[in-house]
């Protein structure tokens, strides 16, 4: 099983291997969180807009992102931009395309978000002289956080493994320093495994606290199970909204 | 897992064995002559080498005009020929096996090769160039600071870093899936060059792109044969001899626009 061997060559590049990581990897993913968060946030709360054509570009830009591979996305992209004479560094590239990307998921999490607070809140909001605006930021987005942070972490985790979509554009990343090291030594799956357990050490730690805040949400919304009726009675089958 | 895998392998080889056990005594040149027909492996995809052309059907190259010489030699007629197209994954397994009876399919002949098959004498030299867009660079020793793209596991990176050092010249690199890749990054312009096999370049050459003079790693291209194989061994040596002193290998290489 020639496949599995190469252990101890591979070792010596583990360092190259962190570098590419941390300062590539880890970098573009939170530059990239960052942008895509502001991008879910804004577009999110524009398709809730009463302007028709405001709606409209907002469906077009989330249905063209969602609806298309992200590795065309970024070829495409790092292809077409010396036609126009524009030379960017392909992390610059990666982070505007897994923001985007994921900026159209996190938008829809965001409208969704919305879409379920009771329109009476609104109309409560608007009768105490709130602006649209004004009610999104202090009524119905406070709301709305907790349904949605667990669908927008997943959407986090998403956006650290698509970062590897840096390699196509040799960007430098630990994807692209695994592959060009594998293919040069044609030691295959040890180099692999390793970028492997490193995505896997920071997506994880992530998933999980996604599924913390899934259980919270339950534990809000669902009467509590207890076996010990001294606590039962204690909360007396209250809602804890 | 692993002891399932022997039983399987061992099923798959009484097959191969049994399959085999018919008329082992005849040489090779008496089973072509006996089928009336020589099996070659070649390459598909390589222009000017071995191409099959999409539209007829047809192979054609400089490789191909090298095996139906060989061909006609055995057989009388050059025509008498089926051609087995292979990668440099499946020529060694049709090779051994017997489906095929030589390999003329930019097969580089090495040292450590050698010990697996024979090689005729080299009928072809190949090298590692750069392609650039046109009328940028004169050679290499303009490349100072460019970028040039590789395709992931090919030693070509290592022939261009040892001559560029030579010149004193420093390139950065981009490593690329493969091939097309490359040409796309080199067409847009997001690099200044590619490198790999000029054959290989020959075939995504086009109107606003060249290929640099310079030129480095030789590598020898022999038409191979089964090591136990001597006397088809003799016999293809023997016509790549009379190719080359008669003029008629320079010539085809002209033909086909690969004379270098």
């Amino acid at each position: 099983m020639n496949f599995f061997k190469g252990w101890d060559k591979v070792v010596s590049e583990i360092p190259e291997f962190l570098t590419a990581f941390l300062c590539v990897t880890v970098w573009v993913a939170i530059v990239g969180t960052l942008l895509a968060l502001t991008i879910g946030i804004v577009v999110g709360l524009m398709s809730s807009s009463k302007n028709k054509f405001i709606r409209f570009i907002v469906r077009v830009y989330v249905e063209f992102f969602q609806n298309t591979p992200i590795l065309i996305q970024i070829f495409f992209i790092y292809l077409a931009l010396p036609a126009f004479g524009v030379r960017l560094h392909e992390m610059t590239i990666a982070i505007m395309i897994v923001s985007l990307y994921h900026g159209a998921y996190i938008s829809e999490i965001v409208r969704s978000g919305v879409e379920s607070v009771p329109k009476g809140q609104y109309e409560a909001a608007e009768s105490q002289g709130f602006s649209h605006i004004q009610s999104m930021v202090y009524i119905v987005l406070p709301q709305t956080i907790r349904l949605i942070l667990p669908p927008l972490t997943s959407q986090i985790v998403a956006l650290f493994k698509n970062t590897s979509v840096l390699q196509v554009i040799a960007g430098g990343d630990l994807m692209y320093v695994a592959a060009s090291w594998a293919g040069y030594t044609g030691i295959t799956a040890p180099p692999y495994l390793i970028a492997a357990v490193l995505y896997f050490s920071i997506c994880y730690p992530l998933t999980c606290l996604s599924r913390y805040f899934e259980k919270k949400n339950e534990a809000g919304y669902v009467q509590k199970k207890s076996k010990d009726p001294a606590i039962l009675q204690l909360e007396g089958g209250a809602l804890d909204v | 897992m692993k002891k399932l895998l022997v039983w399987v392998l061992a099923l798959v080889m009484s097959f191969t064995l049994v399959g085999c056990g018919s008329d082992d005594s005849s040489s090779t040149i008496d089973k072509i002559k006996a089928a009336g027909v020589l099996k070659v492996g070649v390459k598909d995809d390589r222009i000017n080498f071995g191409l099959q052309n999409t539209d007829t059907k047809e192979y054609e190259g400089y490789e191909i005009d090298i095996a139906k010489a060989i061909a006609k030699e055995i057989l009388g007629d050059e025509n008498a020929i089926e051609f087995t197209p292979v990668t440099a994954a499946t020529r060694a397994g049709l090779l051994d096996g017997g489906e095929i009876d030589c390999i003329v399919a930019t097969f580089t002949i090495t040292d450590e090769r050698r010990e697996s098959w024979n090689f005729s004498t080299p009928y072809y030299t190949d090298a590692v160039g750069v392609m650039t867009k046109k009328g940028v660079y004169e050679g290499l020793k303009d490349m100072d600071g460019a970028t040039v793209a590789v395709a992931v596991s090919t030693t070509s990176k290592d022939s261009i870093i040892a001559a560029a050092d030579d010149l004193g010249v420093t390139l950065n690199f981009k490593e690329f899936a493969g091939a097309p890749e490359c040409v796309a990054a080199l067409n847009s312009g997001v690099v200044d060059g590619y490198t790999i096999d000029v054959t290989s370049l020959l075939s995504y050459l086009n109107d606003s792109l060249e290929i640099l003079p310079d030129r480095f790693s030789p590598q020898d291209f022999g038409v191979a044969t089964r090591l136990d194989d001597k006397e088809m061994t003799d016999l293809v040596e023997s016509v790549i001899t009379k190719l080359t002193d008669d003029g008629t290998l320079a010539k085809w290489q002209a033909a086909w626009g690969i004379d270098s």
